[in-house]
């Protein structure tokens, strides 16, 4: 009896320690908060009236005393590493937006580029007209050696969901552009719009190497919360 | 406590029977008297029967995202069975033994009590050594004869010889570069007017050929219900190819974790009629020859 | 076997001058004084290079990850650091010291050294005794395997929610490659440490190891190596599997560093210890014990030493060749400077291929020794037990390209090597047949070992025949890189390897510990394991024939299913080893005691005490017979015999047997 106690205590502590692992490291390890898409009333589409809304995000080349970096704990990156140093998605990489709408997405570039590895990169793809805006003009592909990064948003290993491929090169700053008071170049604007379908879960990242390490694929680029993060229709 | 089965007395020849017969012959239907012998005989049997359904259960389990797709699909399949059957006996035989050691069948002694008495010393058996290494020999000689011919043939359908056991195929065949990247797939027609895709759009019963390479780290290109797979290496392009014998959607997927979105380096490969490739390849702004 | 009566004096050998209090240096150091040495090496070494590194590439280099090298050499030389300072501080350089300086060690040292009268003290030092560094091991493998059993946990329950991410990418990557590089550690050393140092000299009938000293150096390396491995956690993860492929691995931020010099330190110690092991079994058997009466462990544990000190350091290569990558930004393994990613992987697949036999020979061999004394009949067939261990030994070397079929490095070799991988299941067989042959017609004593055979056996058969599997070139273009190679590895090493472990280890339990382990919690938690092991592994192959790649997160719905059967599945595992763990340490304390020979078997360390004595032996033993001497004449064969001799004549019958 007594040993049957004492087993029960072993299971039982083995039990929290895990539970407690799990549940300090789900913290620890969390991403930045939802970042949801704004309802813009509605738009007429080749398909009638549909959903609209309307998203807004910045890419800065660091974080500064004038920019906050990403909202994550301070836990989540290499210990050591100056994340601060790394470029990143503001407000957020954790992104929902409305199902079976069209989405414009407004993203200003101030991060320095330049030459992407893959040049299928270097052209929108997915979006309404596979085009986007740049400053205005309207862009179908930019130069592959002044890419400044990218935002990809790819399936999820999922079947059942819908399918769903969005891609958008980001135009460089100049090397020598001349920064803001703020300590940032004039952003570039790309603006680009595309139609989400029935609800899922997606993922999206940069294709752009802007990281460290092997091919510049590592640090920001391999950090959710940077340069990467989801993406949730609902 | 022993408990063994009683020893039948190997009776003498029937005393009318000749010595025609070879002594070992005599021997083995000896040995077949014994009960032991005769009750793990029908459970191997029982066991063989039990794996040799299980097989068609596992194919199944292949089959369940729309497989076969493709020639090469079938020949994997087919080897499932077939090495399968050929391994089932001897496994069914070793779980036959011991199934019957612990569930008593020569007796035993409980963990509460003390053996008291030895077991019969059988150093060894001749018989039963050569036998088995015969017969474990002979099997995996089997299956590597069959595994050899069948890597020819699926490495025919993949490379580009005539395939095997298909028709000649007269299609010009469709060539397709495909890049892997952290964390995307993306094709290239480059008889096409090098369009570029995010998924893999190929025709029915035409044979595709991939050349595969990778613009980072290690990636593996793994069409799923078409049965291939390789590695997509930094600077290296390797190949592999397929002609999809069903329409339909069917997954493509990395099989070689490359870094944080490993899990979603996924795309479809969607295979459709002669009409529809050349229309989707129009759409994509690209050339039809033929 | 009997011992022999004569009495040996003890010859008078010359000593060295005794310079200080027997012991010396080695009488002020213990692990703690160790983990203290460590930590100030580790943190002195961490600034000079930072120092160093910072006015050789301008200040704030160190921190900007965007140059690798900075970094990555501080934490390197930091890391080493730790190992250096960590092994000076346990004493272990006190013996080359001494010899530099003049000093030699002297008896009275070496006997301070191999614990002579200390009492729980000498755990926690650098002794030289075989039993207490067999100890030693048994408690690191034990905490080991808590720890990986515990990211375990943490990878089944990701895998179980499926609808979510329950954990970051990063650290899932991160997990799953420290769970496999724990749990592969702990499954080399958890029949080779404890069973290998404490049972392997009594069995041999020899007093102590071949090298003391070394043993306690390959136990103290191997404690210095899992800090930085386990640290590798707290500074960014390894964000790769256990094969840490490279140049992914480069990407990884310094945490890989960790990774890299725990397997550096892990091959130095695995090196080591292989040498003790070979030159105990070949040259210390006690008289008598021929080639023909060694008992069929030690020929397991002399076959993995073997693998062992061959392919190791392939692995070592590996690793630092992609440290040198790292921190001296050569090309080694970057295709873009010349490299070759295929070059890794041969290296890699070098030792690990080896490296699963080096796991499971000595667990089978292990089951193999103590069958015997649980159906009381000889060993069958003892010669083809040991071809199959040597066949194996042998054949293992050329089999390593079955696990890069799917490289494309040289698709022409995989005709041969699946020939060898195939070929390879003929002499693993022979200790399939040892084992089945031996079981037959014998009544098995249903103590926890014997009971453990049957689900080694299970295990086996399941795990072989999913490796004929994938060893089928065209079956393994679908399979490889999927979840049903993950189940069939676990099958075998953790099925096979680690039921077995927990069989010889609850067999040798009683002459190591003094007590029996208990048997109620003991086969309770064997077989809650057991049990849960099965759902959780047959469900994973359910889901690799799925599709189901591996060392992914997320994935297809249609696995879902599978998963959730197999996340419960894992969670009894962790209940039922959580059991075990507890009948250990209960049986540690509370066990009945065990007398000098606790399951009536016929090897050499059932003939000394219970607990065994400092010297092992008060006289060594001569061994007169084979250790598997059971068993009464068959009735079957008296009965031939009978028949044989009254129709064929009594000369027939003496020229048979």
């Amino acid at each position: 009896m007594r040993r049957a106690l004492f087993a029960f205590l072993t299971v039982l502590i083995g039990v929290a320690v895990v539970a407690g692992t799990a549940l300090f490291v789900a913290k620890n390890g969390a991403e930045p908060p939802t970042l949801t898409a704004t309802p813009a009333g509605t738009s007429h589409t080749s398909n009638g009236e549909v959903k609209h809304a309307t998203l807004e995000l910045s890419v800065f080349p660091n974080a500064s005393s004038t920019q906050a970096g990403p909202n994550i704990p301070a836990s989540t990156t290499t210990v050591v590493a100056n994340a601060q140093q790394w470029p990143f998605y503001s407000p957020s990489t954790s992104i929902q937006l409305p199902a079976q709408a069209l989405v414009t997405v407004t993203i200003h570039q101030y991060d320095t580029g330049g030459q992407i590895y893959n040049n299928w990169f270097a052209k929108p793809v997915g979006t309404v007209g596979n085009t986007m805006t740049v400053d205005g003009k309207d862009v179908p592909s930019i130069a592959p050696s002044n890419v400044g990064h990218t935002f990809t948003i790819h399936q999820y290993p999922d079947s059942n969901q819908p399918y769903m491929y969005v891609s958008v090169p980001l135009p460089a700053q100049a090397d020598n552009a001349t920064n803001q008071a703020n300590g940032y170049p004039t952003p570039i604007d790309v603006t680009f719009s595309f139609m989400t379908g029935a609800p899922g879960s997606y993922v999206w990242n940069c294709e752009f190497p802007c990281g460290n390490g092997y091919v510049e694929f590592g640090g920001p680029m391999s950090q959710r919360g940077f340069m990467s993060g989801t993406v949730t229709v609902a | 406590m022993s408990t063994t089965d009683e020893r039948p007395l190997a009776s003498a020849d029937e005393p009318e029977s000749p010595t025609n017969r070879p002594r070992s012959m005599h021997l083995v239907k000896q040995w077949l008297q014994r009960p032991y012998v005769r009750r793990l005989l029908w459970i191997t049997v029982a066991i063989t029967a039990v794996i040799i359904a299980l097989s068609f259960v596992m194919v199944g389990f292949m089959n369940m995202s729309g497989g076969p797709g493709s020639a090469i699909m079938n020949e994997i399949e087919k080897t499932m069975f077939v090495l399968t059957f050929t391994c089932a006996p001897l496994m069914a035989g070793t779980l036959a033994v011991l199934t019957y050691s612990w569930w008593g069948g020569w007796g035993s002694v409980a963990s509460g009590d003390e053996p008291t008495s030895d077991g019969p010393a059988i150093q060894t058996n001749g018989v039963a050594v050569v036998t088995w290494i015969t017969v474990c020999s002979v099997l995996a000689a089997f299956l590597v004869v069959w595994g050899l011919v069948e890597l020819a043939t699926i490495t025919s359908d993949s490379y580009g010889s005539v395939p095997a056991n298909q028709q000649p195929n007269s299609a010009k065949p469709v060539v397709v570069n495909v890049t892997g990247q952290q964390w995307l797939w993306s094709f290239d027609y480059p008889d096409s007017g090098n369009i570029k895709s995010a998924q893999l759009v190929l025709p029915i019963n035409v044979p595709a050929y991939f050349n595969v390479t990778s613009l980072d780290v290690v990636h593996s290109f793994w069409v799923v219900e078409e049965g291939v797979k390789i590695d997509a290496n930094p600077g290296a392009i390797t190949n592999t190819g397929f002609t999809p014998t069903k329409l339909g959607t069917f997954n493509v997927r990395c099989a070689e974790l490359c870094g944080l979105h490993h899990a979603y380096m996924e795309t479809k490969l969607t295979v459709v009629t002669q009409e529809q490739f050349t229309s989707w390849i129009r759409e994509q702004g690209g050339t039809t020859t033929s | 076997m009997s011992t022999a009566v004569a009495i040996h004096e003890q010859a008078h050998v010359p000593q060295p001058k005794q310079i200080s209090n027997p012991g010396g240096f080695l009488r002020r150091t213990n692990f703690l004084t160790a983990l203290v040495s460590g930590v100030v090496t580790a943190a002195i070494f961490w600034f000079a290079t930072d120092k160093i590194t910072s006015a050789v590439t301008g200040p704030g280099a160190t921190n900007n990850m965007s140059l690798p090298s900075g970094l990555n050499i501080s934490i390197t030389m930091m890391y080493i650091g730790w190992v250096l300072g960590f092994m000076a501080g346990i004493g272990a350089f006190a013996g080359p010291i001494r010899w530099f300086l003049g000093h030699d060690l002297t008896h009275a040292d070496a006997e301070y050294m191999a614990g002579k009268d200390m009492g729980r003290e000498k755990f926690w030092k650098f002794t030289t005794d075989h039993k207490v560094v067999g100890i030693q091991y048994l408690v690191v493998t034990l905490i080991l395997f808590g720890f990986g059993g515990l990211l375990a946990m943490l990878i089944r329950t990701e895998l179980g929610a499926t609808w979510t991410e329950v954990f970051n990418p990063n650290f899932y990557n991160s997990i799953i490659g420290t769970h496999g590089i724990v749990m592969i550690i702990a499954m080399i050393i958890v029949i080779s440490g404890p069973i290998g140092n404490f049972i392997v000299p009594i069995m041999c009938g020899a007093r102590d190891m071949a090298f003391p000293r070394l043993n306690a150096l390959s136990i103290w390396l191997l404690i210095a190596a899992i800090p930085p491995l386990v640290s590798n956690l707290l500074m960014g993860g390894i964000r790769d599997g256990w094969t840490v492929y490279q140049p992914l691995a480069d990407q990884a931020p310094i945490g890989m560093i960790g990774y890299q010099v725990c397997i550096i330190t892990f091959a130095f110690s695995t090196g080591i210890a292989s040498v003790n092991l070979i030159t105990t079994i070949v040259r210390m058997r006690a008289a008598g014990m021929t080639w023909s009466r060694t008992p069929i462990l030690v020929y397991g544990i002399l076959g993995s030493a073997i693998m062992g000190l061959v392919w190791f350091p392939m692995y070592q290569y590996s690793q630092i060749l992609a440290l040198s990558d790292r921190t001296l930004l050569t090309s080694f393994f970057v295709p873009a400077s010349g490299g070759s990613v295929w070059l890794y992987e041969n290296l890699f697949w070098l030792l690990g291929h080896p490296e699963v036999y080096v796991i499971v020979i000595p667990a089978t061999a292990g089951v193999l020794e103590y069958l015997p004394v649980f159906v009381r009949k000889p060993l069958f067939s003892y010669k083809l037990a040991v071809a199959g261990i040597f066949g194996v030994v042998g054949l293992s070397a050329v089999v390593w390209v079955h696990h890069m079929y799917m490289t494309g490095w040289a698709p022409q070799s995989n005709y041969p090597f699946m020939m060898s991988t195939e070929m390879i299941s003929i002499p693993f067989s022979f200790l399939v047949l040892v084992m089945l042959g031996t079981m037959w017609r014998g009544m098995p004593w249903k103590r926890l070992p014997m009971m453990a055979v049957y689900a080694v056996v299970w295990n086996k058969v399941i795990g072989g025949i999913t490796g004929v599997y994938l060893s089928d070139t065209p079956v393994d273009q679908y399979m490889h890189g999927s979840m049903f190679v993950v189940a069939h590895f676990h099958y075998m090493l953790m099925g096979a390897g680690l039921f077995g472990a927990m069989g010889v280890i609850s067999y040798f339990f009683p002459k190591m510990i003094g007590r029996y382990l208990d048997e109620f919690w003991g086969s309770v938690g064997f077989w809650t394991a057991f049990a849960g092991f099965q759902v959780t592994f047959m469900s994973m192959f359910v889901a690799g024939l799925q599709g189901m790649p591996r060392r992914v997160l997320q994935f297809d719905s249609l696995f879902n299913i599978s998963n959730w059967i197999s996340t419960i599945g894992a969670y009894v595992i962790g209940i039922g080893m959580l059991i075990f763990l507890y009948a250990i340490v209960d049986s540690w304390r509370n066990g009945i005691i065990a007398p000098d020979n606790p399951w009536g078997g016929k090897t050499l360390e059932n003939f000394t005490s219970t607990p065994v004595p400092h010297e092992n032996f008060p006289v060594l033993p001569v061994v007169t017979s084979g250790p598997y001497d059971f068993g009464t004449p068959d009735p079957y064969e008296l009965a031939d015999d009978a028949i044989m001799r009254k129709t064929e004549g009594a000369e027939k019958v003496s020229a048979r047997s």
